[in-house]
């Protein structure tokens, strides 16, 4: 959203603007739901889960540190831990797949070797 | 400037976002209901008990899931009892993230105090420890 003070465009849901400080919406009314920082537990659950091992591990602590670092109040850690956490579930879930298709190829490389040698 | 690199995805693009991943976890589903992964060839092992030889946390999970499709819920606790447990957390917030990311209207929020994942990190190291030992065969029972 633009300024209308100074018209610098700042982020959607900034508060304040970020070069002259005019007030741009109104701070969240007391009872109003604080922001939710994701700390993708249950991706994460997913992902040792499903045979990525040892990679989930590192996305579980993340996820518990983002979670202590919101009740610390410690928001940008909350976040920095946040984006930790979704990063190391995306690598755990990437090693996955990748090695579910190389084993798959694997197997369907050798049926087929197999059917060639039974032909002849 | 930031919103123009930032924007969120418009109505059609949220769908596809969720609706494409939800219909591969419900075809992976399909598939696991029908045949189970313990006699078939097609379900990709599990590589740290193919290169260890050591069970990791998650093993037996796809059969245990297989297991619980058919309605046989005992059995799909002895192939790996610790993610049937976590199953409805885990069940819970996918439905509330797939809400969320189409609708933009999450379920309401669970917040886990951190000691119950710090807790949740050691039974699960503790679990992926003592299933590999043969006192604790009953946690290995796949």
């Amino acid at each position: 959203m633009y300024c209308p003070k100074c018209g610098t465009t700042n982020d959607g849901n900034a508060w304040k603007c970020i070069q002259c400080q005019e007030v741009l919406q109104q701070a969240p009314a007391a009872g109003t739901p604080p922001e939710v920082i994701p700390n993708y537990l249950w991706q994460a659950i997913v992902c040792t889960a499903c045979c990525c091992i040892p990679l989930g591990i590192p996305a579980i602590v993340y996820a518990a540190q983002v979670n202590t670092k919101v009740v610390q109040g410690d928001i940008a850690g909350a976040r920095q831990a946040s984006k930790n956490a979704k990063m190391w579930c995306w690598i755990a879930f990437g090693t996955g797949i990748a090695s579910s298709l190389v084993w798959l190829a694997i197997n369907i490389g050798v049926m087929m070797t197999n059917h060639h040698s039974f032909g002849r | 400037m930031q919103d123009l690199l930032i924007s969120k995805p418009r109505p059609v693009e949220r769908l596809l976002l969720v609706g494409v991943p939800i219909a591969m976890v419900g075809f992976a589903l399909v598939l696991l209901r029908a045949f189970n992964p313990a006699s078939t060839w097609f379900f990709p092992p599990c590589p740290f008990r193919e290169f260890t030889g050591y069970l990791c946390p998650g093993c037996g999970t796809l059969r245990a899931i297989h297991q619980l499709l058919n309605g046989h819920v005992a059995a799909a606790f002895r192939l790996n009892p610790l993610m049937m447990l976590l199953l409805p957390y885990v069940g819970y917030s996918g439905f509330s993230t797939a809400l969320d990311t189409a609708f933009g209207r999450p379920l309401p929020n669970v917040f886990l105090r951190p000691v119950y994942i710090w807790i949740l990190l050691a039974v699960i190291i503790l679990f992926w420890i003592l299933r590999n030992i043969p006192f604790f065969a009953i946690l290995g029972n796949c």
